[in-house]
């Protein structure tokens, strides 16, 4: 593998994408509006006394109301809501600004015309596969963890009156973020760089991986809570499998990668 | 031949929408410019996707700079320069980092890149637009950024798809020309594919011509003007058009292989120029004034058209 063209192609996909608007607006957004709106609204409405969310809490079932209900009456918002229920929309984050950026990786250079020239020059398909996986990855993972620790910084400050402690981010918490977060994110663009490459250009791969993605938000939004709940191990080896189908993933992505096959397309 | 730059012999690629190149065989020589010639979807694309291991081929072998195009490719492509039809530059980078980019991926040090990238656009007259994105450029400008950055490693093989298609046409000269002096001045060997062929008649060494992914001739104009046809065109003008007396004398005479009227003249195939005299003297005889007799050469133009429509009639039989 030659790292200086890897870096010089991740140089320039990274530059692009700072520069795009089309690309850093739907990117910005999401995060946005779940990791400093929504902490930034609840902790304010922790903070109206009359808010009485016990009965609300009582009919959750039994596995997820009970630690919220360990808690005073009037932290029991901010934990349900920032400590578990957020939870899910850090994994969409990654997933879907990998989806964004991956739909754009082959698709994008050959809707630019710019992946026939690509093709002549002497890089091989491997760096040109990895510079495009690291082109995705590195940004989405950046994003989600940057989110995080806005999100962390954002909840702490809105809830200090209430709770009178840095109570974010927990040990589950962190492994969610550091471990689980980059495996999904590694698991959408596996399956969206591949499309990129079958598709003729930007917005049809992000119509057609946008299908293929929806189930994995599904999964994650249905399951993510649980895994807090559940503790450390099981969010650990939960993140080592994604991981390993992310890996599978793109390993296979990289094997069936040709040129010659990229440029019978053009 | 040992020397040759580049040689492919058989050389088949199909596509699920048909056969884009069928057995093609040909050569280029160092330092030689070779035009691909044929209309569109004449597979000039394909053969040069093929010759610089971007597409592999379904039947064929090739030898590039002595290197298989698809087992060395990323070797090869090193050595060769490539301007795409559609001058393929991200026109969210200016001219100036367009080129930088390709300078870093082909490994030139930044310390040799930099003078290099501004002296190829200084002669390819850009150097006033270098750092201006090239989202603005005209299509003729493009073609310059993308020539220099096809230049840009000092390629010993050049491939050059269409370079002037879209092109006003003091742009199709001043590329054209610069095209010219890459070869003649710099002795690079050029694989030009184009439709254009007052631009390969000024250009090409030898043309192989292509129709339909086939190869219908390969070599000089002169040489395939002498494969389709048999000794020189004279022109007789007598300022008004032969009798038909005059046309049948005039075929009877020895060397004369066919004599043609025109509105001012008669023109005559003639196995040698020594029958010309003889024509002259006919058409004398004949009481004819002769205002002229010019021997005429087989135009490119004449070449390509008398080969399309023998493939035509080929491909009808």
């Amino acid at each position: 593998m030659n790292r200086s063209v890897i870096r010089t192609l991740l140089a320039r996909d990274l530059g692009m994408i700072r520069r795009s608007r089309a690309l850093m607006l739907p990117m910005l957004f999401l995060p946005t509006l779940l990791l400093v709106i929504l902490p930034a609204a609840i902790g304010l409405a922790a903070r109206e006394r009359s808010l009485d969310v016990d009965r609300f809490i009582e009919m959750l079932p039994g596995g997820l109301a009970d630690p919220v209900l360990a808690h005073p009456p009037d932290e029991r918002l901010i934990i349900l809501v920032l400590g578990y229920m957020v939870a899910p929309l850090f994994l969409i984050v990654p997933l879907m600004v990998s989806s964004v950026l991956a739909a754009d990786t082959f698709a994008g250079e050959k809707e630019r015309k710019t992946l026939e020239t690509l093709l002549h020059l002497p890089v091989s398909d491997r760096d040109l596969y990895v510079a495009k996986l690291l082109s995705t990855f590195i940004p989405s993972t950046a994003i989600s963890w940057l989110g995080f620790t806005v999100f962390c910084i954002v909840s702490n400050i809105v809830c200090w009156p209430v709770m009178g402690r840095i109570f974010l981010p927990t040990g589950t918490w962190m492994i969610v973020i550091l471990w689980l977060a980059p495996a999904v994110a590694a698991l959408g663009l596996g399956v969206m760089v591949r499309v990129s490459i079958r598709v003729e250009n930007t917005q049809e791969a992000q119509q057609l991986g946008g299908a293929v993605v929806l189930p994995f938000v599904v999964i994650a939004v249905g399951q993510t809570t649980g895994l807090l709940l559940a503790g450390p191990v099981v969010t650990m080896a939960v993140g080592s499998v994604v991981w390993l189908i992310a890996a599978l993933l793109n390993i296979r992505g990289m094997q069936l990668y040709r040129r010659s096959s990229m440029a019978a397309r053009l | 031949m040992t020397d040759a730059v580049l040689r492919c012999q058989g050389l088949t690629r199909h596509f699920p929408s048909g056969t884009a190149l069928d057995g093609l065989t040909i050569d280029a020589r160092p330092g030689e410019v070779v035009a691909l010639l044929g209309p569109n979807g004449a597979g000039k694309t394909t053969t040069m996707r093929l010759l610089n291991g971007v597409l592999e081929p379904d039947a064929g072998t090739a030898s590039v700079l002595g290197l298989d195009p698809w087992r060395q490719g990323d070797e090869l492509r090193a050595r060769t320069g490539v301007l795409t039809e559609n001058a393929g530059l991200d026109e969210r980078l200016t001219a100036r980092e367009n080129l930088a980019f390709v300078a870093r991926l082909r490994g030139i040090p930044e310390a040799r890149a930099t003078p290099r990238i501004m002296e190829l656009l200084d002669r390819f007259g850009m150097a006033h637009r270098a750092d201006v994105r090239v989202q603005g450029f005209s299509t003729g400008q493009r073609k310059r950024v993308a020539l220099a950055r096809a230049l840009l490693h000092e390629p010993e093989l050049l491939f050059l798809d269409e370079p002037t298609s879209g092109l006003d046409p003091v742009a199709t000269r001043d590329v054209v020309d610069l095209i010219g002096s890459l070869a003649q001045e710099q002795g690079r060997t050029v694989i030009l594919c184009t439709h254009f062929l007052g631009e390969a008649g000024r250009l090409a060494d030898r043309m192989a011509v292509l129709f339909s992914g086939h190869l219908h001739a390969f070599g000089t104009p002169t040489q395939l003007a002498g494969e389709l046809w048999t000794g020189t065109e004279v022109r007789v003008e007598l300022g008004r058009p032969p009798g038909a007396d005059l046309l049948s004398r005039l075929g009877s005479i020895p060397g004369v292989v066919q004599a043609v009227p025109l509105e001012d003249g008669v023109l005559a195939r003639v196995t040698t120029r020594e029958s010309v005299p003889a024509l002259v003297a006919a058409c004398v005889a004949a009481g004819e004034q002769v205002f002229a007799a010019e021997p005429r050469q087989p135009s490119l133009e004449d070449v390509y058209f008398e080969i399309e429509a023998r493939a035509k009639r080929g491909a009808a039989a």
